[in-house]
């Protein structure tokens, strides 16, 4: 894992010099051969159980898979940037290179083993995505996205720094296991009040940067004006690299007093379902949908984390996967349909199915596996988070989570209702979108593996 | 005497704080900024971390609050460029900060602090330059390294966000 | 072993955690109240310095150097930010020529 940090920050330093070159025709397939083969150095510690530099990061089947997921996300969405730039003098280069070293500090977040690392981690990222976010100058709605984006970043950014500061001032190291080993001791002697504050503070810092309400107002705004590559990246790369951190350090390091947090986590969970959910009803905007769909995931998952036990690693790895590949689904053809039909309203895809049966298709099982019906990824991954919950004993939020998915399939079902019922208002929308050829690998590449992981699930969770 | 150097600091911080968010001009708010800064040296100082202490100063008060002076100049503001939020607003802001101080200070005024320093271990010289260069370049070698990572971004990002495309306003 | 500075002699430490959370809480206050974006980001970095004191205090006052280093990469980070951050805010105001965070709301919900 160590090495392919190292190979992407100089891979991202090359693509930065690529740029120098004329043609841009090189510059994608470079980018995935890069990205392919950080994804193969970094399954080579598949069943090794390693620690780097002083404890700094450390390697183990989890965080192998969760790197995984982010290198397969960012491939998947790289090639989506083929016709997106519409004018020749978009810095594409520089880009590229600040995609592969958000995926690097996306890396750091999953294998962290010393709070610093984290934080190094998540900065990077944030960073990287603040600027992604403000990269469509010459639009007002993408400026704001930027500004707020960095306003609340740098704001959660200060509260888990101090939430760090006070974990430091209780047990007087920033390793996860120390603080493991702290917590151990406060069993018997009891804690510092500085230990409670100091989680609190963490994970308010954390929950905002995954947009779990009540830390979500920015995320629509923030989603709806990031120009819509970049919005596929955030929400499932930073998702995905979140969430892994925070199971990370609340399963090594507050298990001990698991009966303190918990109930935090819960009632954030339950109110993120609901808010979530319910706004998402009153939508007219087809990514201002999948914002407030991508704030309910964080939800579902946050579930998995408030139960946790033995198996609750998996079910986060098999619903970020599943939600991932669906995400990218409904964000790919959503740019299709934005350019094509210039519109990002629900009523931009009436008729698609008509004249696009496969990008109807596509975007079918993706709404599909994101409100959780069977025979797609999403349906296991939603029904692993609520045998946890079940196992568990947390009724009330396996309730709560089943209703909020019914209210799910009424509005994901939304578009596939236009699609299909709808006839388009004027032959002008009623044109065939040609579908490039990597749009069209991509759709497909998803697609599969989302069915594929809805008929067959025990060919991943197995491994787990 | 080392207290009432503390107390003294303690205050003018407190104070140059609260007119850094509450002074009217952007330009007054970086100059008690950057006041608020020598104060917080001043304490690195009597905590015996000199180090922190210049960096603190060089790279704070030097070079991020010049940035921002720079940027204030720059687009020419001034006190009556800003809006005014309303009167309701700012004290639901002030009672809800208020309360949450309130909070904080009741939740931590039961921390025993008192074993934390053992006179017998005690080393006065690990906020000197040698030791901090020593740790920073073993035990925090990965993360010293991979902020240039960091560095590197961010110098992209603001070269690509301050480049004037072709159809955007020149100033 | 050399002398302990007056300071952590004389004064509790609590002293220091208080200071730092006084500071850290006027920040979240600076980013309630003003509109102005550039206030919000000095008042971001007030909360930033208060985590920076209470680190070093917690060091000086364990003798522990982690925590120093810690907050030399705050800063580091810090400055990253800044330079970010500041170019954002140029980048707009070169469009909408304001800085106000009031009037970027036209979006909701």
């Amino acid at each position: 894992m160590f090495y392919s940090v190292v190979l992407l920050s100089i891979f991202g330093i090359l693509n930065l010099f690529l740029g120098f070159l004329k043609s841009r025709a090189w510059l994608l397939p470079v980018t995935l051969l890069f990205l392919a083969t950080a994804l193969v150095v970094t399954l080579t510690d598949w069943n090794k159980s390693l620690f780097f530099w002083n404890y700094m990061m450390s390697t183990d089947n989890v965080s192998v898979a969760f790197a995984t997921i982010i290198i397969v996300s960012a491939m998947l969405i790289l090639p989506l940037s083929r016709f997106y730039f519409p004018n020749a003098a978009a810095p594409v280069p520089e880009y590229y290179a600040i995609l592969l070293f958000s995926v690097v500090g996306a890396i750091l977040m999953v294998t962290y083993e010393n709070i610093i690392m984290l934080f190094l981690g998540l900065e990077t990222l944030s960073i990287a995505m603040y600027i992604l976010a403000g990269s469509d100058k010459r639009n007002p709605r993408s400026h704001e996205a930027a500004l707020k984006y960095f306003l609340m970043g740098a704001f959660a950014t200060g509260i888990l720094l101090f939430g760090v500061a006070m974990l430091y001032g209780a047990t007087g190291t920033f390793n996860l296991s120390g603080l493991a080993q702290y917590v151990r001791t406060t069993l018997v002697n009891g804690a510092s009040p500085m230990l409670y504050l100091g989680l609190t503070l963490v994970l308010i810092g954390i929950l905002f940067k995954l947009s779990v309400a009540p830390f979500h107002f920015w995320t629509p705004d923030v989603y709806d004006g990031t120009p819509t590559l970049f919005t596929a990246f955030m929400a499932t790369v930073v998702k995905t690299a979140g969430f892994a951190a925070l199971y990370k350090i609340l399963s090594v390091s507050f298990t001990g007093i698991y009966s303190v947090w918990w109930i935090t986590l819960a009632a954030t969970s339950v109110l993120t379902l609901l808010i979530g959910n319910i706004t998402a009803v009153y939508q007219q905007s087809f990514k201002r949908m999948l914002a407030y769909s991508s704030i309910s995931h964080a939800g579902y998952l946050l579930i998995a984390v408030t139960a946790m036990g033995q198996t609750s690693q998996s079910s986060i790895l098999f619903y970020s996967l599943a939600y991932t590949l669906a995400t990218i689904t409904s964000f790919a053809v959503l740019i299709l349909v934005n350019e094509n039909r210039a519109g990002e309203s629900f009523s931009a895809f009436n008729g698609l199915a008509r004249h696009n049966p496969f990008l109807a298709f596509a975007l079918t099982v993706a709404m599909c596996s994101l409100a959780g019906i069977p025979l797609t990824g999403g349906f296991f991954g939603k029904f692993y988070i609520f045998i946890n919950a079940l196992e568990k004993g947390l009724l009330f939020l396996l309730v709560v989570a089943v209703l909020m998915s019914a209210v799910g399939i009424y509005y994901y079902f939304r578009v596939v209702i236009a699609m299909y019922m709808r006839g388009s208002d004027d032959n002008a929308v009623a044109d065939r979108i040609i579908v490039p050829k990597s749009y069209a690998a991509v759709l497909a590449i998803t697609t599969f593996l989302t069915i594929l992981l809805g008929v067959a699930p025990d060919l991943l969770v197995r491994y787990f | 005497m080392a207290d009432k150097i503390f107390y003294f600091l303690t205050f003018l911080s407190l104070i140059s704080a609260m007119l850094v968010i509450f002074s009217r001009n952007p330009v007054h708010s970086v100059l008690y900024l950057i006041l608020t800064f020598f104060c917080l040296s001043g304490h690195y100082i009597l905590l015996n971390a000199q180090f922190l202490a210049a960096v603190n100063i060089i790279v704070y008060a030097g070079a991020i609050m010049v940035l921002f002076l720079f940027v204030i100049m720059f687009l020419n503001l001034r006190e009556d460029t800003e809006p005014r939020k309303g009167m309701a607003a700012k004290l639901a802001a002030v009672v809800s900060g208020g309360l949450l101080l309130l909070i904080m200070v009741a939740a931590l005024r039961t921390a025993d602090m008192s074993t934390l320093n053992n006179p017998a271990s005690f080393d006065s010289q690990i906020g000197l330059v040698e030791n901090l260069g020593r740790v920073l370049f073993t035990d925090f070698l990965l993360p010293f390294e991979l902020a240039s990572v960091l560095f590197l971004v961010a110098m992209v990002g603001a070269v690509m966000l301050g480049k004037r495309e072709a159809g955007e306003r020149n100033f | 072993m050399e002398e302990i500075p007056g300071v952590i002699r004389t004064i509790p430490l609590n002293y220091y955690i208080f200071l730092s959370t006084a500071l850290f809480v006027i920040g979240i206050v600076g980013v309630m109240v003003r509109r102005n974006a550039l206030i919000i980001f000095m008042s971001i970095e007030l909360m930033l310095n208060a985590v920076n004191l209470l680190l070093t205090a917690f060091s000086s006052y364990r003798s522990d150097p982690a925590g120093q280093v810690f907050v030399f990469f705050i800063m580091a980070v810090a400055a990253a930010e800044v330079t970010v951050g500041l170019a954002i805010i140029v980048m707009i105001y070169r469009n909408t020529r304001s800085v106000d965070v009031g009037i970027l709301n036209r979006l909701k919900w």
